[in-house]
């Protein structure tokens, strides 16, 4: 950290909070909060006499409140820079602190916060994790009994900087207990807080365990553990080297805590799982080892960067296995515990990756993007004649989109990821997407239901999952009906509605409309935009009258072959039951309204050429299969 | 009886199938169930629902229908809210028991019976269980159609909270029966010192120093052992003041750890009731108290009984 401080090109702003982010990869806009300490960083060179006579104690966070800090204190004996920073929910204003500096005069009591605006090229975030507060786990006690502590508790109380400078006292009379035990996964493997587990308690209690082993040998330690976990290299040898030493290992997940109220020791109610029975061991203290959880402020960070949180509350990365240092949002990078619980070896293999991907965007003369991006009709745009709208940039998943009222909307083409919510969303079609304009899927369209389309189970599938799942389907040799035709778009978002209606316009006999599951989804909120227009859609075909099961909506992913051809075997049982006359008919019944509704995308350009297009292809067909073999 | 499909094959998916047992493969078996439940460590050693979770899964049958797990646990549910992975625990028994009935299997448990001599068919009994154990049949009695209270065997647990409701004496529970629990009522004189009653629940002392502390107490203080204190008929309350005993106080569980579910609340209202009508007729003055300890309370009955004490000699110095 120090060298990072003094290295020519890092800079580094603590007591600051990152406000507002604008821009795109390569062009990022910050807005900097710039705290106000009271205290000029380039004057105060770190002495400490301001702390000394300054009359005001309180508890000092950064020990867990075991110990005092004063009101005009640093944060850590180590923090970087070394600056003095003054609380000003506790500062009485004596202004002794200011005598005290004298001549560095770095202490100004007016000083306010301050906010500046930085460009940069790429943003890492590194946020870290917080602790789980195991005071709501009233089995264990923790709050009522004294001797019961946290593994950060510990941590300080272990600590030869530390308030007790590193001698572990018990906190009910300040004895070094005799015995002590560790208890694992609290809060964590457990679906009450946090369901997930949180990967290197079981090391960090094993660290723990030896740690006090080596200082205090005579001490009795036990590990309640429920499984020990060392996945990494040196890991198991580590568990082992800890098992040699006498350590304990118990497993069974204690349910209880109750306390001797005389001596103020603990009983641990546990199952020893080895045993087979409950065991009530006494220990003079409790360690508890809590999950880790994220931030609580994660919800601010994940808005002011258009970052995604996986379930549980971490951030997203891009893809679990191919891009996991990236967010959905380009030249916004993810390093550490942010991410996902994790110990140090990974944190700095993460953070080191995090800088070379942020690196390189930086070093960039050019950027790179999807070619499948949006382009904006003007003409076409209502919202450019004066009318209200926006529906566009609401569909946007990466906010890529700018509208204002009166004006049509600029997409900045280098956030814009190409799922098309946008292009399917808007109402008048004066949106398209390269590579997969309204002409080109609708040639598509035509050219599947030009013969026999009552015939047909037409799908749209979206290029990262169902389309994977079809493939997946071909390969697992799955068999699924022949009268199967796929047409492929970026995301669910892509659907437009008017592709739906010209479908059965067209007289297709089934409609499938499937995309990723709601997590899945490519495109962050792509397939809830997908997801809330095939409602509509399934709806308003119910209203109609149409028969269920020709309009399906499915979500399957690249890795349930066997469901997509489930689902087509499904739907082709629908047809199957419907006599031939009567789907005719339903089909002819529909036809106007269907036309109606797809009015609006007959008019964008191209639809004419693509149209003929679509037709030659069909006849081509026509006369190949009707020659001789 | 619940339907069960006809898909299910395994004992897993028979489990499963009735409501309650779903969830059951959720357990990585860390043993938090067993460590809270105090059956293990009061009455049966081979208790322990993990192990029974985890012979549903490996379609060990007849071995889970012979487990007293299947048979002990009372749904008190002090289980549920710790267990990880919320598996609703008893639910699963409740739903191996189920099975075990339907496949012949019995309950050994020590349950009340009706004496339908003395039963009025009044169905308070019905209205108090928390296990719906009782339930009122009609039948033909010296060519009379009458109503009488019935007890499934199976369900009932054996807390006794119907025999302190009944208003005919007509339920008991060999060990606890109104007579037997009675003739516990009675402390010697002793000069000077108050004299105490203390029904004591059998599952709200975790502790064993709690439990052998009640028993250290010298002869005026009478401890009388009950499996819950729903079993407490304030007639029992008033009985001992009638025989110049000082005070009597009820030890019960904390109102959501009741081994018999509702038992302790039931009490408290029933206590609650008696010191209201005592005061009434100005002969309370605390000398009948209900306290509710929970789990962690431990070495809390040692104060309990000693401010009692102290509370009762206080008052006969006053007299």
């Amino acid at each position: 950290m120090v060298d990072a401080a003094r290295h020519p090109k890092i800079d580094v702003r603590t007591y600051t909070e990152v406000e507002r982010v604008e821009g795109f990869v390569g062009n990022f806009k910050v807005q900097l909060r710039q705290k106000s300490r009271y205290v000029y960083e380039d004057r105060c060179n770190g002495c400490g006499e301001c702390a000394d006579v300054c009359p005001i104690e309180v508890p000092n966070p950064f020990e867990l409140c075991l110990a005092p800090r004063r009101a005009i204190d640093v944060a850590m004996s180590q923090a970087v820079p070394l600056v003095y920073n003054v609380d000003m929910e506790s500062c009485i204003e004596c202004y002794k602190c200011v005598d005290a500096c004298g001549e560095l005069d770095a202490i100004d009591f007016s000083m306010e916060d301050k906010l500046v605006w930085e460009d940069v090229g790429s943003v890492v975030v590194a946020t870290g994790f917080d602790h789980f507060d195991p005071s709501v786990m009233t089995e264990y006690g923790y709050g009522r009994f004294p001797n019961v502590i946290t593994a950060i508790e510990m941590e300080r109380l272990n600590n030869s900087a530390g308030p007790t400078a590193g001698n572990l006292m018990r906190p009910s009379d300040g004895e070094n207990p005799e015995n002590l035990a560790i208890i694992n996964c609290v809060g964590s493997r457990d679906k009450r807080f946090n369901p997930s587990c949180s990967n290197f308690c079981c090391m960090y209690a094993i660290k723990n365990a030896v740690l006090l082993k080596q200082t205090y040998p005579e001490m009795d330690l036990s590990v309640y553990y429920i499984d020990i976990r060392t996945p990494s290299k040196g890991y198991e040898e580590f568990y082992n080297r800890a098992r040699e030493m006498g350590i304990r290992f118990i497993q069974g997940r204690p349910g209880l805590i109750t306390e001797d109220p005389d001596t103020h020791n603990l009983i641990v109610h546990s199952e020893d799982r080895d045993l087979g029975y409950v065991t009530e061991h006494e220990y003079e203290m409790v360690m508890l080892n809590q999950a880790a959880v994220p931030q609580p402020d994660v919800d601010t960070v994940s808005s002011v960067l258009n970052i995604t949180q996986s379930p549980g509350g971490w951030f997203m990365e891009y893809h679990p296995k191919l891009r996991p240092l990236d967010t959905p949002t380009d030249g916004v990078f993810l390093a550490g515990a942010c991410q996902g619980p994790k110990d140090i070896p990974a944190s700095v293999a993460q953070g080191s990756g995090a800088a070379a991907r942020a690196g390189r965007v930086v070093h960039a003369e050019e950027w790179e993007i999807e070619p499948t991006i949006a382009v904006v009709w003007e003409d076409r745009c209502i919202s450019a004649q004066g009318k209200k709208c926006g529906i566009c940039s609401r569909a946007c998943p990466y906010g890529a989109i700018e509208y204002e009222e009166g004006k049509a909307p600029n997409v900045i083409t280098a956030k814009c990821h190409g799922c098309g919510a946008c292009v399917a969303e808007c109402p008048h079609n004066a949106i398209t997407q390269l590579h997969f304009t309204d002409a080109q899927i609708l040639a598509q369209l035509q050219t599947l239901l030009a013969d026999k389309p009552e015939e047909k189970i037409l799908a749209f599938r979206c290029h990262w999952c169902s389309y994977g799942g079809a493939d997946m389907a071909g390969t697992s040799h799955f068999e699924y009906s022949s009268n199967e035709r796929g047409i492929r778009v970026m995301c669910s978002a892509r659907m437009d509605a008017d592709f739906i209606y010209e479908a059965f316009r067209l007289g297709a006999g089934a409609v499938l409309f499937s995309g990723c599951h709601p997590q899945d989804c490519h495109y962050i909120t792509g397939q809830r935009v997908g997801a809330h227009r095939a409602e509509r859609l399934l709806k308003r075909f119910e209203r109609m009258g149409m028969t269920p099961g020709r309009f399906r909506v499915e979500w399957i992913s690249a890795a349930q072959g066997d469901k997509y051809a489930r689902v087509i075997n499904e739907m082709q049982e629908v047809l199957d039951s419907i006599p031939r006359e009567e789907l005719l008919k339903e089909i002819e019944e529909f036809r106007p309204e269907m036309a109606k509704r797809a009015r609006r995308m007959r008019e964008v350009p191209q639809i004419e050429e693509a149209s003929d297009f679509a037709e030659s292809i069909a006849d081509a067909r026509r006369t190949r299969e009707a020659e001789p073999a | 009886m619940a339907v069960h499909s006809p898909q299910a094959q395994t004992f897993a998916d028979q489990v499963r199938a009735i409501p309650g047992g779903e969830h059951l493969e959720m357990c990585y078996s860390c043993g938090t169930c067993v460590s809270k439940c105090m059956i293990q460590q009061k009455v049966e050693p081979d208790y322990n629902p993990r192990r029974l979770l985890h012979m549903v899964m490996m379609d060990m049958r007849r071995e889970a229908f012979e487990s007293p797990t299947t048979w002990l646990c009372s749904a008190c549910d002090l289980c549920y809210p710790a267990c990880p992975q919320e598996i609703h625990i008893s639910g699963v028994i409740g739903a191996v028991k189920e099975l075990a009935v339907e496949a012949g299997y019995e309950s050994a448990l020590e349950t009340v019976s009706v004496d339908e001599s003395l039963c009025s068919g009044c169905g308070i009994c019905v209205m108090t269980c928390p296990y719906e154990a009782p339930h009122l049949v009609e039948k033909e009695v010296e060519g009379e159609m009458d109503r009488f209270s019935e007890v499934d065997a199976n369900a009932c647990m054996g807390c006794g909270i119907c025999v302190a409701a009944c208003p005919m004496g007509a339920i008991s529970r060999p060990g606890v029966s109104n007579e037997e629990v009675r003739a516990q009522i009675g402390v010697p004189q002793s000069s000077g010192v108050p004299r105490l009653v203390v029904f004591v629940c059998d599952w709200s002392l975790r502790a064993d120093a709690d439990v052998r502390l009640l028993e250290s107490y010298p002869e005026n203080v009478r401890v009388i052992h009950i499996p819950c204190t729903g079993r407490i008929d304030p007639e029992m309350a008033l009985l001992a003041l009638r025989s110049k005993i000082d005070g009597v106080l009820v030890c019960g569980c904390a109102p959501n750890e009741c081994h018999y579910k509702r038992g302790t609340v039931v009490s408290s209202c029933k206590i609650g009731l008696l010191n209201r009508m005592l005061d009434q007729m100005h002969i309370g003055d605390g000398r009948v108290r209900f306290v509710q300890i929970g789990t962690q309370d431990q070495g809390r009955i040692r104060a309990e009984v000693d401010g009692m004490l102290e509370h009762l000699a206080a008052g006969k110095e006053a007299r």
